[in-house]
């Protein structure tokens, strides 16, 4: 009786300790997704702001646009990365100066200008592009962190650690004149 | 960029996936890419020298159609191998969650991953079952694509999360530059339809077509159906009106090149589809090749035609598909319309187009990651020591 007590407790523990290594490993390697994909989406919006403050001193568009677009692109390089509330106000803000900006006569103005417009333009579709790509798999990343760690057993055994829950990054970034065949 | 890519399906037969991959392979590595793709092949296939055989694929009924799969610990040793010595940035799945190459690959891989979803109908009596088993190792998809709007759904549907919507590619000029076949161009007494496709599956629609060819014979008695694909001819014969029968001209399986020629060459090509396509890639190449199309109302063809860029009629209704067949036979002017227009709606599908969304893609996921390898080295103990002083330390 005492004997079967002994094996049953040892087998319980291997189980319970297959399951936390394993359920540790799973959200150890989720919270690198998000770390990393938190990452990129920095970077993307850091070039984002370049190519919009580019576009903004190419000298095509008119003053007013370059100081819109020039202020809201500094706006988002000198913003606090750490809170992210605020930052996604800012990245929306900078989406809606160039959507301001780029009205149909401005587009069309600076697609004409082979030299400098055009592929300045170019650059800022881009950058937008890669922006769009970057937050969607951001927030894939982090809708799979969350639904694990919604988990029972995961919240009961604290699998997560002292690892932040993160969010997701919400900003409108759609630009569609920018769209290829738009 | 070393780019591994992965076919859950075998090249030995010809399919919407192996082409895919094949044409997005073929013009990385014209961009100058390293591309290697794995795929199930038998031993005694001739493969592009940029294909690795995964192992010999066996025919296995999946999703409703039959592929030819490969699967096992031989194959998955094979994945393994595949991975190591590739020292790839990216990896690229197709259909992650089919039973074959891709879903080994998943398993074995870590590092920046991109998959694509090609099908509209995910079987969900398998994938529910699976589910628990498959999950943990589609959390490791750092990127996924949808080949359409119908096939992003059912992604959002079954697995949760998103996915950007990356249409297939074709190579527009192939088709645009095919040489028209006398014997395959209508007249004004004898014009000429066309049918592509596996004709003894239903969902390819030839029953609905079968049945509108008297409606269709009633008004235009000379008209001629060329059929192209697969199948015993007998069977869809015994299936129709004498007339109807007698319509018909069985091509069989045609190469890539009289495909363009027929599309390029008929009157109207018709695509009667009732259902399980995700994405209209034929469509695509009749544009290209300047035919007028006529297809049912999918939405996946209605987002592929738009307004303009081909006719519709009522899917399934063999009635509205003879009458649309009629009014474009007897309209030379409108069905020169739709052809120009549908050649313009083609170029936003070339793979120069394409290719450049998917290696945005690529940049994306492999941006400050390191490359890939197998997951074997690094054990669970490993990781499991490294997270615990990681949540330990910050």
């Amino acid at each position: 009786m005492n004997l079967s007590w002994i094996v049953g407790a040892i087998a319980l523990a291997v189980v319970i300790a297959w399951y936390v290594s394993y359920g540790a490993a799973r959200l150890d390697r989720l919270h690198t997704r998000v770390e990393g994909a938190l990452s990129v989406l920095d970077a993307q919006l850091v070039r984002r702001a370049e190519a919009t403050l580019e576009l903004a001193n190419c000298g095509a568009l008119d003053a007013a646009s370059a100081l819109i677009l020039a202020g809201a692109a500094t706006d988002s390089l000198e913003a606090d990365t750490t809170d992210q509330r605020s930052r996604e106000a800012i990245e929306s803000d900078l989406t809606q100066a160039l959507e301001l900006a780029l009205g149909e006569e401005a587009l069309l103005r600076l697609r004409q200008d082979e030299a400098v417009g055009a592929p300045v333009l170019q650059r800022v579709a881009t950058a937008n592009q890669r922006v769009e790509l970057a937050r969607r798999f951001l927030n894939d990343a982090v809708t799979d962190v969350r639904r694990v760690r919604r988990k029972p057993g995961v919240r009961l055994l604290r699998l997560a650690g002292h690892a932040e829950l993160p969010q997701t990054f919400e900003i409108d970034d759609e630009l569609p004149m920018l769209v290829r065949g738009a | 960029m070393r780019i591994g890519i992965v076919s859950p399906y075998s090249f030995d037969v010809p399919g919407g996936v192996q082409l895919h991959v094949r044409d997005l392979a073929e013009h990385l590595i014209s961009l100058g890419h390293y591309v290697s793709v794995l795929a199930p092949a038998d031993d005694d296939t001739p493969l592009p020298d940029y294909v690795v055989s995964s192992g010999r694929a066996v025919p296995v009924r999946y999703n409703g159609s039959v592929a030819r799969l490969s699967f096992g610990p031989l194959t998955a040793a094979r994945v393994g191998r595949w991975v190591e010595a590739g020292h790839f940035d990216v990896v690229h799945l197709h259909e992650p969650v089919t039973p074959s190459v891709s879903v080994l690959a998943l398993w074995a891989v870590e590092g920046p991953i991109v998959a694509t979803f090609h099908t509209s109908n995910l079987r969900s009596r398998a994938m529910q079952a699976a589910y628990p088993l498959l999950r943990p190792s589609l959390e490791k998809i750092g990127a996924r694509i949808a080949v359409s709007e119908d096939a992003r759904r059912t992604v959002t549907t079954h697995l949760g999360g998103d996915a950007v919507v990356i249409p297939n590619g074709v190579f527009v000029e192939r088709f645009a530059s095919a040489k028209r076949r006398g014997d395959w161009e209508g007249t004004a007494a004898r014009p000429t339809i066309a049918f592509l496709g596996r004709m003894e599956e239903p969902r390819k629609g030839m029953p609905v077509l079968a049945q509108a060819l008297p409606h269709i014979l009633a008004e235009i008695p000379g008209v001629r159906v060329l059929i192209a694909g697969p199948g015993d001819p007998e069977s869809i014969r015994k299936e129709m009106t004498k007339e109807a029968a007698k319509a018909c001209e069985f091509l069989g399986p045609v190469s890539d090149q009289d495909k363009a020629s027929l599309l390029a060459s008929v009157d109207v090509y018709v695509a009667p589809n009732t259902g399980g396509e995700s994405f209209g890639i034929i469509l695509i190449e009749a544009m290209s090749a300047q035919a007028t199309v006529l297809a049912s109302d999918l939405p996946a063809f209605a987002r592929v035609l738009r307004a303009d860029a081909g006719q519709m009629f009522r899917n399934g209704d063999p009635v509205d598909l003879a009458r649309a067949v009629v009014g474009l036979l007897r309209n030379p002017l409108r069905r020169e319309e739709l052809a120009a227009a549908g050649r313009e709606r083609a170029n936003a599908f070339d793979w120069s187009v394409v290719a450049e969304d998917v290696l945005a893609v690529y940049e994306t996921v492999v941006f400050g990651a390191s490359s890939v390898r197998t997951g074997e080295h690094d054990s669970r103990w490993a990781r499991l020591r490294r997270s615990g002083r990681n949540s330990g330390g910050t």
